[in-house]
C-alpha cells in the first residue's frame, strides 16, 4: 500500500443530516473515527484531497486535527445514491505494529491459455480479505492466469500471497475457473421455455358443478 | 412472451408510484463494468431481452452478461374502443420498476473498450438515460 498521508481535518460537534448537507456544500466530507476505546469523534475533511488520496490507493492515513496526529485506517465509505459521490467516511484507529484483515483486491495477470481454446475465464471473487501488519498492507496481490486451461480452476488457498499476511477468505472460496462458453439463446429459444403465464398462488381450484356440501 | 416471473400471489397488480433513488441494487456487484440507470422508468421484458440480444451479439460469444432487473410488475390494458369500467383489464405486460442508480446490466470477462461499446448499444434498447459505471475499489 501506498505511504501514509498527511490530512488536515477539523472536529464537528453539530451532528445530523442538515449540518452533515451544509458541510458538502462547502466542499468538505463529513468522517467519524473510532476504535482502540477511545470512543468516537466527528470530524470534517477536504472532499477534494481525500478523494484524490483514495483513487490513487491510499487506505491509509496521518489525520491532524485541533493539533493532535492521529493514524487512521479507512474503514469504510458511504457513496451517494449514483455511487459517484463520497457522503461519509469511517475511520478506525490502528497501531503501525497491530494486525488488520483487510480486503486486497486481486490483479489476473496474462491472457489464460483455455480462451485461444473457445474457453472463457469467469471470475467469481476480485478481492480476499487478509490479515496482515496495518504498514505492510498489500496494495493489490496479483494472480498469474496465463497456465489455466479450459476446466481449470483457481481457489483461494492458491493464491500466493505477500510475507506478513495470512488469508482470512475460506481457503475453498473459488476465485475463478475457466469453461467453454454456452451458445447464447435466441429470444426464440427462450420464449419456449417460458410459460405462457404464471402461476397464482391465491387462484381458487374450480369446483366441480352439481355437488352440494 | 417476454420474462415474467413463474409464480405470482395476485396477477393483477396496482400501478404505483416511483419516488425516490434506488437504495439496492446501485453499483457493480458481479461484472466489471456496468450501465446505470439515471432516470425512473418501466422497463419492459421485451426491452430488457433487446438489451441482452444487443449484449451478446456485440460480445460475440465474449464475456458474461449479468441481467440485474427482472420484470416482475404487471400491467393491464384496456383494448380499444372499449366502454370504461366492466371490471380491471386482462394484462398486458410485464415490468422491471427501475428508479435513478439501478444497475441494469453488468458485463465481466472482457477489456473496458469492449465492455463500453457494447453497453452503448444496450443503451439504446432502454428507455432511460444510462451511464457507464466500473466496479467499485476494494477497501
Amino acid at each position: 500500500m501506498a505511504d501514509r498521508m498527511l490530512l488536515k481535518g477539523e472536529s464537528r460537534e453539530q451532528v445530523g443530516t442538515s449540518k452533515a448537507v451544509a458541510l458538502r456544500k462547502q466542499g468538505k466530507l463529513p468522517a467519524i473515527m473510532y476504535g482502540h476505546g477511545k470512543g468516537t469523534s466527528s470530524f470534517a475533511l477536504g472532499l477534494h484531497d481525500l478523494t484524490e488520496a483514495i483513487h490513487h490507493g491510499h487506505r491509509l492515513f496521518d489525520i491532524e486535527i485541533d493539533g493532535k496526529r492521529e493514524t487512521l485506517l479507512v474503514k469504510d465509505i458511504q457513496y451517494d445514491y449514483l455511487g459517484k459521490n463520497y457522503i461519509h467516511i469511517d475511520f478506525i484507529r490502528v497501531n503501525l505494529a497491530e494486525l488488520v484483515t483487510v480486503s486486497v483486491d486481486l490483479n489476473f495477470k496474462g491472457i489464460a491459455a483455455g480462451t485461444h481454446e473457445g474457453g472463457m475465464l469467469d471470475v467469481h471473487l476480485d478481492a480476499i480479505e487478509v490479515e496482515c501488519k496495518v504498514s505492510e498492507i498489500p496494495e493489490a496481490i496479483d494472480v498469474v492466469v496465463k497456465e489455466i486451461n479450459i476446466g481449470d480452476s483457481i481457489y483461494a488457498s492458491d493464491i500466493e500471497l505477500p510475507d506478513g499476511s495470512t488469508l482470512k477468505t475460506d481457503g475453498e472460496a473459488l476465485i475463478l475457473n475457466c469453461h467453454l462458453v454456452a451458445i447464447a439463446k435466441s429470444t426464440e429459444e427462450l420464449e419456449e421455455e417460458l410459460p405462457v403465464g404464471p402461476e397464482v398462488i391465491t387462484e381458487k381450484a374450480e369446483e366441480p358443478e352439481g355437488e352440494e356440501s | 412472451m417476454a420474462l415474467m416471473p413463474k409464480r405470482v400471489k395476485y396477477r393483477k397488480k396496482m400501478r404505483g408510484k416511483m419516488k425516490g433513488n434506488a437504495c439496492r441494487g446501485n453499483f457493480v456487484a458481479f461484472g466489471e463494468f456496468g450501465l446505470q440507470a439515471l432516470e425512473c422508468s418501466w422497463v419492459t421484458g421485451r426491452q430488457i431481452e433487446a438489451g441482452r440480444v444487443a449484449a451478446t451479439h456485440f460480445l460475440h460469444r465474449e464475456g458474461k452478461v449479468h441481467i440485474r432487473i427482472f420484470p416482475d410488475h404487471s400491467y393491464t390494458c384496456k383494448p380499444l374502443e372499449t366502454r370504461m369500467g366492466k371490471g380491471k383489464a386482462e394484462i398486458a405486460g410485464w415490468v422491471a420498476r427501475v428508479k435513478p442508480g439501478a444497475v441494469l446490466y453488468e458485463i465481466g470477462g472482457v477489456p473496458e473498450d469492449i465492455a463500453r461499446a457494447a453497453l452503448a448499444r444496450v443503451a439504446y434498447k432502454m428507455p432511460v438515460r444510462c451511464r457507464f459505471i466500473t466496479k467499485r475499489h476494494s477497501l
